[in-house]
């Protein structure tokens, strides 16, 4: 085929008919509006099977808690809720910075729009390793070191036996547990009669913590999703890609990170603001 | 009557270099952004000022879990309609974004029925 007329350089595929607009417009689409309409029509199709994935999650939530709403009380005692609501707000201002990238590359500010992006990688990874602090905790505990730190250096050791991550090996705290429920048990009316806390698979207390790694870690593996979108859409608007006409990528893939944000803004009351 | 005649004029425009300019497109400005996110952080302060006014009297679970949900749908609606930009999105993409959670609530809806229906609260013990 090429040797046909090698003097005429054989054009690109894609060259041609793109006088009238921008590379970026499929032949297909009428106008980039109505491309980047498709497009992001296209990703909440997808955020709703998201929605829906999480929403088993949430289901069996509602079914256990509003089964064991004792044993919720006294779980979600032992979970950092400090470290929930700070990385609730860095959720929560990532989810601004990408609002404010969508809008930095509407108006065809690449510099700003880089910031923004940078920023939201900063804050994307820091819940992580909030996350990943929380959760070194619970498996320090279940080592039976006081913390991560000791856990490492063979620092102190935890006093009483605590094992949270769900397992043969699970163990709720007698006396704390006892300790959170005398207000709980008091306000609530102690009726149903407090679940006895047991060790290992027995103890009713794991399925709390069952549900909370499960939705967390699903949360979380979102999260590095999440972040290796917001590296490529840094790369390729580095790259100049990104223009007023064509920011569908940055649209798009700010849809996805907002849905974390969703996603997080129902698990920090649900698991660590619990009664 | 004014009204119209911008229309048709925007219309024409539209038609004209729709390849290139998209006035027409409704737009959310920054301002409008930091005002959400400003709304966001009080509701955040709200849920966890519950939570913690809750810890020190004695209110009936129902209504903290209540409270807490009903901040927690706040804030989502406010991240969908602004930042994910529903509130000026065509009509399709906002018809999608409100059957995911029309979906979810048939899910619960059915189960919890099903639940009910073997009788609930529970027994102690394991669920059946």
């Amino acid at each position: 085929m090429a040797t046909t007329t090698p003097t005429a350089k054989p054009a690109p595929a894609h060259e041609h008919g793109h006088e009238a607009h921008g590379r970026e417009l499929a032949h297909h689409f009428e106008s980039a509006q109505q491309q980047k309409e498709t497009a992001t029509l296209g990703m909440w199709v997808f955020l709703v099977t998201e929605i829906m994935l999480f929403g088993g999650i949430f289901m069996a939530y509602i079914v256990y808690r509003w089964a064991f709403p004792d044993v919720w009380a006294e779980a979600a005692h032992h979970l950092n809720t400090p470290l929930g609501a700070v990385n609730t707000v860095v959720l929560l201002v990532s989810s601004l910075t990408v609002a404010l990238a969508v809008n930095a590359a509407e108006e065809g500010n690449r510099r700003r729009l880089l910031t923004m992006l940078g920023i939201t990688l900063l804050l994307g990874a820091t819940f992580l390793v909030i996350k990943g602090f929380e959760y070194s905790e619970k498996f320090a505990h279940c080592a039976g070191a006081a913390d991560p730190v000791a856990w490492v250096t063979g620092g102190a050791r935890l006093e009483e036996r605590e094992c949270l991550v769900p397992g043969r090996n699970f163990v709720f705290p007698e006396a704390h547990g006892a300790e959170g429920s005398k207000g709980a048990g008091a306000a609530h009316g102690a009726e149903a009669g407090h679940a006895q806390p047991q060790a290992g698979l027995g103890s009713p207390y794991q399925l709390f913590y069952f549900l909370y790694f499960v939705a967390t870690g699903l949360h979380a593996v979102h999260m590095v999703i999440g972040l290796t979108i917001v590296s490529v859409l840094t790369f390729i608007a580095w790259r100049g890609v990104i223009t007023p006409t064509y920011y569908t990528p940055i649209e798009v893939g700010g849809l996805y990170w907002h849905l974390i944000d969703i996603i997080w803004v129902f698990l920090f009351p649900l698991f660590y603001l619990v009664h | 009557m004014a009204k119209t005649s911008t229309t048709a004029a925007h219309g024409a425009r539209d038609a004209h270099d729709a390849h290139t300019e998209h006035a027409g497109h409704a737009h959310i400005s920054r301002g409008t952004y930091y005002k959400v996110f400003a709304a966001l952080m009080v509701l955040m302060a709200l849920t966890v000022g519950a939570w913690w006014i809750e810890g020190m009297i004695a209110l009936p679970r129902l209504l903290g879990v209540t409270i807490a949900m009903a901040i927690a749908i706040a804030k989502t609606t406010l991240i969908i309609l602004y930042f994910m930009h529903v509130k000026v999105s065509e009509r399709a993409t906002q018809l999608y974004a409100g059957a995911a959670f029309v979906g979810f609530a048939i899910m619960v809806i059915i189960t919890m029925a099903d639940y009910f229906a073997r009788g609930w609260p529970p027994p102690p013990g394991p669920l059946p």
